[in-house]
């Protein structure tokens, strides 16, 4: 008995101990990675947004699916955020707009997923091409759509450039939707019926919960989250992109799964997903300063996340839990 | 042209009449029965009926020149599409914890690249050829090993994998075309007899030989065995392990061929081989609804290639926007889906 505890252990501190690791050696190797203006770089610029989008998949996959048009959701919320900022909106209003665009697209989920009972895999692999599709239409085949930098409402510059007592704004939306979807998870009846779905979706049925009802909600949930990143991300560069948000994608999958590692029983965690992003951002940020070719960098990410996933695997399936 | 593995189905059949004979209620296995054939021709209903529509309102649709195109065109999603569907078969079909192998579209990149470089260094096809197919193998087997030895779920592993290759890749080409242009690059993109290209007569051939092995053969049959049923296969003493490796290995050398293909048809190695993925992924999945029994087949792999192929021909024959393409994968995808789950739900209730 006191080995498989013993690599339990071990794999749920591959994590941590990997995030360590990688930090000594950027702050021995990288010179300026240990000063505060980089750290805090790191945070805006590679932690932020990501960790946001890692978020909503965590949710999905603790309920037992997969959401792979969260770029779709931060798509339409940044398409219907530019527009209705170009049509002279006010700024609330527009951001209001930017998540109703984002949760439809968790309502299309819904549908599929809920209503009619389509893996959660192929029904956001549909949505995701479908939406591929609309966003070609609505910008005659793919046209960025700029907000022009003299008409921009200062409003608008706030969420994406603005500060709170030094602590800019993406980070302190980041930290609340974190700390948001901690509790909701861990300490709310919604939460706890949402991870119970993820582990055995027949008991919650027969406990006489209603399993649709839940998952619908949940999609929408992750989409609304998602839709968040779009309005950041919109008032960052003042320029909505088609299909740009999909670039979060892989990501986002990569650190909810690297954040399982974290949990005792191999389980998506809000903490572990916040390490796993953290993870990418101090890497992809420390190669960028060791002055590694930039090539190298995707390299040495996806080795750092494959031996991750293979200490945490191999560990768990020596305690017998695969 | 429509097969399935030869034993399977018919026991499954077997056991859904028995059952129903047994509960005194024939409905559910019968209707199922029907519905599913209802569906797999309303898939070929519907192929045939967008050629028909084409064929009448684009004058130059139904030319041999034009639909030896479309083949030629479709040969590189075709390979690749075709690989992944050997890791489906193998590693069940539930996409999450099941088989999927996300790093093909990569792997075709990498292993274009490394051909395109070999041949800017001064080497010979045939060193430039081993180099490639050498690429895609290797690439499978880390995947193999990633899955099979440290039991990472396929989702991840090759999704981790994906990740490296793309990064060779760069690494390799410094993010810039490498230009190839050899005789033998330039035999395999010409056109063969007929007027229908090299490339066309290569998918069709490939096909032809993976259906043989995966539909016609043992080794196919416990190919479907492992995925279907590993507990079964593993108790009858099948080695599922092996048979999951085998599996990435002969994806990855897919992605290699697949590579070979590319440089020769775009005469050198480009940048973007990732964008391939998600396509690719769609036309295997949906290529299920050109099956008897819904279920991943090598040929339906190759209808679902051609359908997508002769769609984004006749919208550019048509002038309407290919960009409505990716739309009508999606939908197409979400119909067929939901068609079959509903017929599933029809059947437990």
């Amino acid at each position: 008995m006191a080995l498989p505890s013993f690599a339990h252990g071990l794999a749920r501190y591959a994590l941590v101990a990997a995030l360590a690791a990688v930090f000594a050696l950027f702050a021995a190797l990288a010179p300026g990675f240990l000063s505060g203006a980089n750290l805090l770089s790191v945070l805006v610029n590679n932690f932020a947004l990501l960790a946001i989008v890692a978020i909503a998949m965590t949710f999905a996959v603790s309920a037992g699916g997969i959401d792979l048009s969260v770029g779709t959701a931060v798509d339409f919320s940044s398409f219907a955020f530019v527009s209705l900022v170009l049509a002279g909106q006010p700024v609330a209003l527009a951001a209001l707009g930017g998540l109703a665009g984002g949760a439809l697209v968790g309502l299309f989920n819904a549908v599929l997923i809920a209503g009619i009972g389509i893996s959660p895999f192929l029904a956001t692999l549909g949505t995701l091409f479908v939406g591929r599709s609309v966003q070609q239409l609505l910008t005659n085949g793919g046209n960025p759509v700029y907000l022009p930098p003299a008409g921009v409402p200062e409003a608008f510059r706030f969420l994406g450039h603005g500060a709170l007592a030094g602590i800019p704004v993406p980070l302190i939306v980041t930290a609340l939707v974190v700390a948001g979807a901690w509790v909701v998870l861990a300490r709310t009846r919604f939460g706890r019926v949402a991870l119970a779905t993820g582990i055995q979706a027949s008991v919650v049925r027969y406990s006489g919960l209603r399993l649709p009802r839940i998952t619908a909600a949940t999609y929408v949930l992750v989409s609304t989250i998602a839709a968040v990143v779009g309005l950041i991300l919109t008032s960052t560069v003042t320029v909505y992109i088609p299909s740009s948000g999909n670039a979060f994608l892989l990501n986002a999958i990569g650190a909810t799964f690297i954040g399982t590692t974290f949990d005792p029983h191999g389980r998506p965690n809000v903490p572990g997903t916040v390490l796993g992003v953290l993870l990418l951002g101090v890497v992809a940020n420390g190669l960028l300063l060791s002055g590694l070719n930039f090539y190298w960098q995707q390299v040495g990410t996806g080795l750092l996340i494959f031996s991750v996933l293979a200490i945490g695997f191999a560990n768990r399936k020596a305690a017998g839990r695969v | 042209m429509l097969v399935d593995a030869p034993y399977i189905p018919a026991s499954v059949i077997e056991i859904e009449a028995q059952k129903a004979f047994e509960t005194g209620k024939p409905g559910p296995a019968f209707g199922r029965q029907l519905a599913t054939i209802a569906l797999r021709g309303g898939a070929l209903a519907v192929f045939i009926g967008v050629l028909v529509v084409f064929s009448v309102t684009a004058p130059f649709f139904l030319t041999v020149g034009n639909i030896g195109n479309v083949l030629g065109q479709s040969a590189i999603a075709g390979v690749l599409a075709i690989g992944l569907t050997i890791v489906i078969i193998a590693g069940g079909s539930n996409v999450v914890t099941g088989g999927i192998d996300l790093s093909l579209a990569a792997n075709m990149g990498l292993s274009a690249a490394v051909y395109a470089s070999l041949v800017q260094a001064g080497h010979g096809d045939g060193l430039a050829i081993l180099g490639a197919l050498g690429t895609g193998l290797a690439i499978g087997a880390v995947n193999a090993a990633a899955v099979t030895l440290a039991g990472i779920v396929p989702l991840l592993a090759t999704l981790a994998v994906m990740n490296v290759v793309a990064g060779l890749e760069l690494v390799l080409t410094q993010n810039t075309v490498v230009p190839a242009s050899t005789d033998f690059l330039a035999a395999l993109s010409a056109g063969g007899p007929f007027g229908i290209p090299v490339l066309a007569y290569i998918l069709l051939g490939f096909t032809l030989v993976v259906a043989a092995i995966v539909q016609y053969t043992p080794l196919g049959l416990r190919l479907y065995a492992v995925g279907a049923f590993p507990d079964a296969a593993r108790a009858a003493g099948l080695p599922v392990k092996s048979f999951v490796a085998g599996s990435f290995l002969a994806s990855g050398l897919c992605g290699g061929l697949a590579g070979v293909l590319s440089v020769s048809y775009l005469s050198g190695s480009t940048t973007g081989a990732g964008d391939m993925l998600l396509p690719v992924v769609v036309t295997a999945l949906l290529g299920t609804v050109f099956s008897r029994r819904l279920v991943p087949t090598i040929t339906g792999t190759l209808l679902s290639a051609l359908f997508v192929g002769f769609l984004i021909n006749g919208f550019q024959l048509l002038n309407i926007s290919s960009t409505l393409v990716s739309g009508v994968q999606g939908l197409l995808i979400l119909l067929v889906v939901s068609a079959t789950t509903l017929l599933g739900r029809k059947e437990n209730a």
